[in-house]
């Protein structure tokens, strides 16, 4: 896979979490559980979430085309 | 407890007079005075941002925002930086190409520049302007009053206000932009170690994670969901906030001459990742603090929260330690906010670079008094004054990006003008002069949706008429 292609699914990743961030999947209305080691629902997923973005990232430097530049 | 605070207190004062002096150059150009020389390493970049964006607001107020409107707090913070680091690469990266071509000084003169209006650049420095002072008024009170509540017999509110004021004006003056980039290597891990240690505790107290969160149930069940008790963290607070605190690279200035300054793409890509794990390391044990608080104090005021929090429930060294962390973030955000003022109004300034230089210092100072008396007549509602800033320089973002990204952005100065008009709009909604939502939805996502269509059908006609580019 080239990196200009990875790049661009970095890009349709990131975008997909925010829409998520928005749905019950992350942020149901009124509802804590299922638990994590005893986080509530919203804030397990939510920590989750936030390593995959920084994950998505640190991928993306790698693969972004201007980061041979300068 | 006072003489821990004045021993450590001496040594941190040490510090950065040391990091001025280093700092320190006789030649006040505006390149070394305003950019710290323009060549910027990953390291120091990091450390700067970091302490730049994480600040009182994050450990005075993300604390009682959790407490107060549990952890749906954690999604509008830290995610939205999640989302913002990604933004860093894409368009963070383009903003650096487009910026080092050209003298770029701050992004008022940048737009001036690029809309060939100076109407342009002082919509975008009345903009920053009127919604920095607020996130720097915070700070100043976010401290102050905390000071105050511990030593209540010492000083009144003012005079810690006053002093806060002062120590910034006297060590931007001496180091310049250098200095607080020094300055806010000390303060960032100053911030991240007392962050933890109180954190720590709070989550010591309850024995761990699951016996804290069973606690917090039994008290209010409502702050471990969306949208919490108060019904705070809506889909529109919660996208309204991600917006806003995703363009703040771009519309904030000492966000964004900091991505300028940077020496290459690769100590941006560095720093990015860093402020990444940065942010969950230090928000992680603010929701730890909040839960304790929604616990043990859920009546308090803000100020007794945290009073009792950081201070009376820890030792007197970490007291101390905490103080310090406490005025140290303080500090370092609003320097470099005030600096970055400076350096926007030297951006639309003409002329000599040492008179124009002379000029913005004097207009530092400005800024800095301007700000205290913002700060005492201010609420202490530290979160939601942050966001107000956060979405009120938003509000510039398609401006921002039209002066930036379309070549043809002088054919386009009417959105100079309709930018004007919705930031005295929003201004007038935060004043309860007008309805602060429009059909329902929050005014300053209305406006920036309005702002963003007018820019893309403006853009859309100019091309048609004139064939005009989107440049990469």
């Amino acid at each position: 896979m080239t990196n200009e292609r990875i790049w661009t699914l970095c890009k349709i990743a990131v975008v997909i979490l925010i829409i998520l961030t928005f749905t019950p999947l992350v942020t149901p209305s009124g509802i804590h559980k299922p638990a994590f080691m005893g986080l509530p629902y919203t804030l397990w997923v939510g920590i989750l979430e936030a390593f995959l973005l920084v994950g998505i990232t640190w991928l993306a430097t790698i693969v972004h085309s201007g980061r041979h530049e300068e | 407890m006072l003489l821990t605070l004045g021993i450590i207190g001496i040594l941190y004062v040490g510090i950065l007079v040391l990091l001025a002096l280093r700092a320190r150059t006789d030649v006040k150009s505006s390149n070394s005075y305003l950019l710290g020389g323009s060549n910027l390493g990953a390291v120091i970049g990091f450390f700067t941002f970091a302490a730049t964006l994480f600040s009182t607001f994050t450990l005075l107020g993300m604390p009682d925002f959790f407490r107060v409107h549990g952890i749906g707090a954690w999604i509008f913070l830290m995610i939205s930086d999640a989302v913002m680091v990604f933004g860093l690469i894409w368009i963070g990266y383009e903003l650096r190409k487009k910026a080092r071509k050209t003298n770029y000084l701050g992004m008022s003169g940048f737009l001036e520049l690029n809309y060939k209006s100076r109407f342009a650049g002082i919509v975008a420095f009345i903009g920053v302007f009127i919604f920095l002072l607020p996130y720097i008024a915070i700070q100043i009170r976010g401290v102050a009053i905390f000071l105050h509540a511990t030593f209540p017999e010492a000083l009144p509110m003012w005079a810690w206000a006053a002093a806060i004021v002062a120590v910034m004006i006297i060590y931007s003056e001496i180091g310049g932009l250098k200095a607080i980039m020094y300055s806010d290597v000390l303060q960032g891990i100053l911030l991240l170690v007392a962050i933890w240690i109180v954190g720590y505790n709070c989550l010591h107290h309850f024995g761990g994670v699951t016996a804290m969160f069973e606690e917090v149930e039994k008290v209010n069940s409502a702050l471990l969901s969306v949208p919490g008790p108060k019904g705070l963290f809506d889909f529109q607070f919660l996208l309204g906030s991600m917006i806003a605190i995703v363009l703040l690279p771009y519309t904030q200035p000492q966000v964004s001459t900091r991505i300028v300054i940077l020496k290459d793409i690769k100590s941006l890509h560095k720093m990015a990742i860093g402020i990444g794990f940065f942010a969950i390391l230090v928000i992680l044990p603010t929701a730890f603090m909040g839960m304790y608080g929604a616990v043990l104090y859920p009546d308090a005021s803000t100020s007794e929260f945290l009073n009792m929090t950081f201070i009376s429930d820890q030792s007197n060294l970490i007291g101390a330690i905490v103080m310090i962390g406490l005025i140290a973030a303080a500090i370092s955000t609003s320097d470099s906010q005030l600096f970055a003022l400076g350096g926007e109004l030297r951006s639309i300034l003409k002329g000599d670079d040492e008179k124009m230089v002379f000029l913005a210092r004097i207009g530092i100072a400005v800024f800095a008094i301007s700000s205290l008396i913002f700060a005492l007549l201010t609420s202490d509602e530290l979160v939601l004054l942050a966001r107000t800033s956060f979405a009120g320089t938003s509000l510039l973002a398609p401006m921002i990006f039209t002066g930036i990204f379309y070549k043809n952005a002088p054919n386009l100065t009417v959105i100079p003008m309709v930018t004007l008009v919705a930031l005295i709009i929003f201004v007038a909604s935060l004043l309860n002069f007008i309805p602060n939502h429009f059909l329902g939805i929050r005014m300053d996502l209305t406006l920036l949706a309005i702002m963003t269509l007018f820019a893309l059908v403006c853009i859309y006609t100019d091309r048609s008429k004139r064939g005009g580019a989107i440049e990469n």
